[in-house]
């Protein structure tokens, strides 16, 4: 049997559906604790199942993305263990990247025909030590940190900065990412070449156009219930309005 | 107010213990993972090439999860940080979708229903997520032509930019004179840098603290008004 079966193999997937089982356990239980609390306090039942509708529709799309992520991988990785580090702690633009540094450090190509079981256990290693430090950082440093952004602030009567920072913060993330598709269709192959490819930024701008659109229905012609879906949706035009560009380039 | 106060303390102790209990298993599975699949094998991990590999390639994964963690901890709240660590994905889809529940929610950062809204949200996306994939794998077999289509893959490689373009409209609307400078900045920086498009996840730190610097200035002149 070589390495690549054998790492699509029965076993396989019992040792990373053990761990993947393990991890929506800890969802369901954090999702009922937030629920029951949020109960608690008072907080609205049809709020909280407008969360509960909205992050589950959003997520979909993303979701299915990852999965071509699994699939990427599998060819020198077997299912299993793609399976496991994008459902845990994993993230896409991180696997491959990592997979593909760890596979040069055993001196082989990430392919199946390639792997060998210490290449793959040491593969394995590496992708998993390199991204643990978001957690590790958690489990010895959130109850502090987390304890010193409640702290009320002196003078901190008249509203809060912090709400506001939040907002200031998402908005440089979206700049950050926004910038770098209008870097990389002028500057992609070389400075202002104008040469780079447009798709990801006119994805991102059809996307937009749709928000707008179905903001406006929301608002406008009170269209509430799109709100739970308008991000979604707007994905999906803009995830089509990919293809179609694609295909007229 | 009392019991409000006294139901959130408990709330918060149980987080903090469930999330470090958890954060620990779910370590320890992980890197004890690839030594059990190993044994399997019949071949124990080469350490030496992981301690290379993990200076070659390692390191700015460091740096990136620091920031990640002084940066979204404050977003998601303890209980959503906790979650979202151990299940991944951060940029691409628990932020966005804890920010866009905060939103539709009608609740504030640093609150304790935003806490709870965000743990909310992340766990419902983290248990779609594993739903999808979970099934994803079960039907490989059949998907695989169709995801794989030539015709598709446009799609799927832009789910982010998608993701980001609805998400910008959504916040730079009310925001556009704080959105104007931290987009310019960025924007004439992938231009001219263009070797920068690659380390986008870390520029989100100047970008950020831009916008944050720009808010603060605007929050002290309301206040002074």
């Amino acid at each position: 049997m070589s390495v690549i079966s054998q790492l699509s193999a029965p076993t396989m997937y019992l040792i990373c559906g053990g761990i993947v089982a393990f991890v929506a356990v800890v969802c369901v239980v954090f999702a009922v604790r937030a629920w029951r609390a949020g109960k608690a306090i008072g907080m609205d039942t049809a709020v909280l199942r407008r969360v509960v509708t909205a992050s589950a529709s959003f997520s979909v799309l993303p979701a299915v993305g990852i999965l071509l992520g699994v699939i990427a991988l599998s060819g020198a990785l077997g299912i299993p263990w793609p399976w496991l580090r994008l459902s845990v702690i994993g993230a896409l633009h991180y696997e491959t990247q990592v997979a593909q540094g760890a596979a040069e450090q055993v001196g082989i190509h990430l392919s199946g025909s390639e792997m060998t079981a210490q290449a793959f256990a040491t593969i394995a290693l590496l992708m998993s030590l390199c991204i643990l430090w978001g957690m590790l950082l958690n489990l010895f440093l959130n109850k502090k940190y987390t304890a010193r952004l409640s702290r009320p602030k002196a003078g901190g009567a008249g509203g809060s900065f912090g709400d506001q920072a939040m907002t200031a913060m998402f908005i440089g993330l979206v700049s950050a990412y926004i910038g770098s598709y209008l870097g990389q269709w002028i500057s992609g192959n070389g400075r202002f070449t104008f040469s780079g490819s447009p798709v990801p930024l006119l994805t991102a701008l059809c996307a937009a156009a749709m928000m707008a659109l179905l903001t406006w229905a929301a608002e406008k012609r009170k269209l509430h219930w799109l709100e739970d879906f308008s991000l979604a949706l707007s994905m999906l035009f803009g995830m089509a309005c990919a293809v179609l560009v694609r295909q007229g380039i | 107010m009392e019991e409000r106060k006294e139901i959130i303390a408990k709330y918060e102790r149980g987080t903090h213990l469930l999330g470090r209990v958890v954060s620990a298993l779910t370590l320890v599975m992980l890197v004890g993972a690839p030594f059990l699949i190993g044994s399997w094998l019949g071949a124990m991990p080469d350490l030496n090439a992981v301690g290379r590999g993990f200076l070659a390639v390692g390191l700015v994964w460091t740096v990136s999860s620091v920031v990640e963690f002084l940066v979204y901890t404050p977003m998601l709240g303890s209980g959503g940080s906790y979650l979202a660590f151990i299940t991944g994905n951060l940029i691409n889809m628990k932020i966005p979708c804890a920010v866009n529940a905060r939103d539709l929610a009608g609740v504030k950062a640093g609150t304790k229903e935003n806490e709870i809204v965000s743990t909310l949200s992340i766990a419902v996306s983290s248990l779609v997520t594993i739903v999808v994939l979970a099934l994803g794998v079960l039907l490989l077999q059949p998907l695989q032509p169709l995801l794989q289509s030539p015709v598709l893959q446009p799609a799927f490689d832009n789910v982010v930019p998608a993701l980001f373009g609805a998400m910008a409209y959504k916040y730079y609307r009310k925001n556009l004179k704080l959105a104007v400078w931290p987009l310019l900045m960025m924007s004439v920086l992938f231009i001219l840098l263009p070797a920068l498009q690659s380390q986008t996840s870390i520029l989100i730190l100047p970008s950020g603290a831009l916008a944050i610097a720009l808010a603060w200035l605007k929050y002290r002149k309301g206040r002074k008004a």
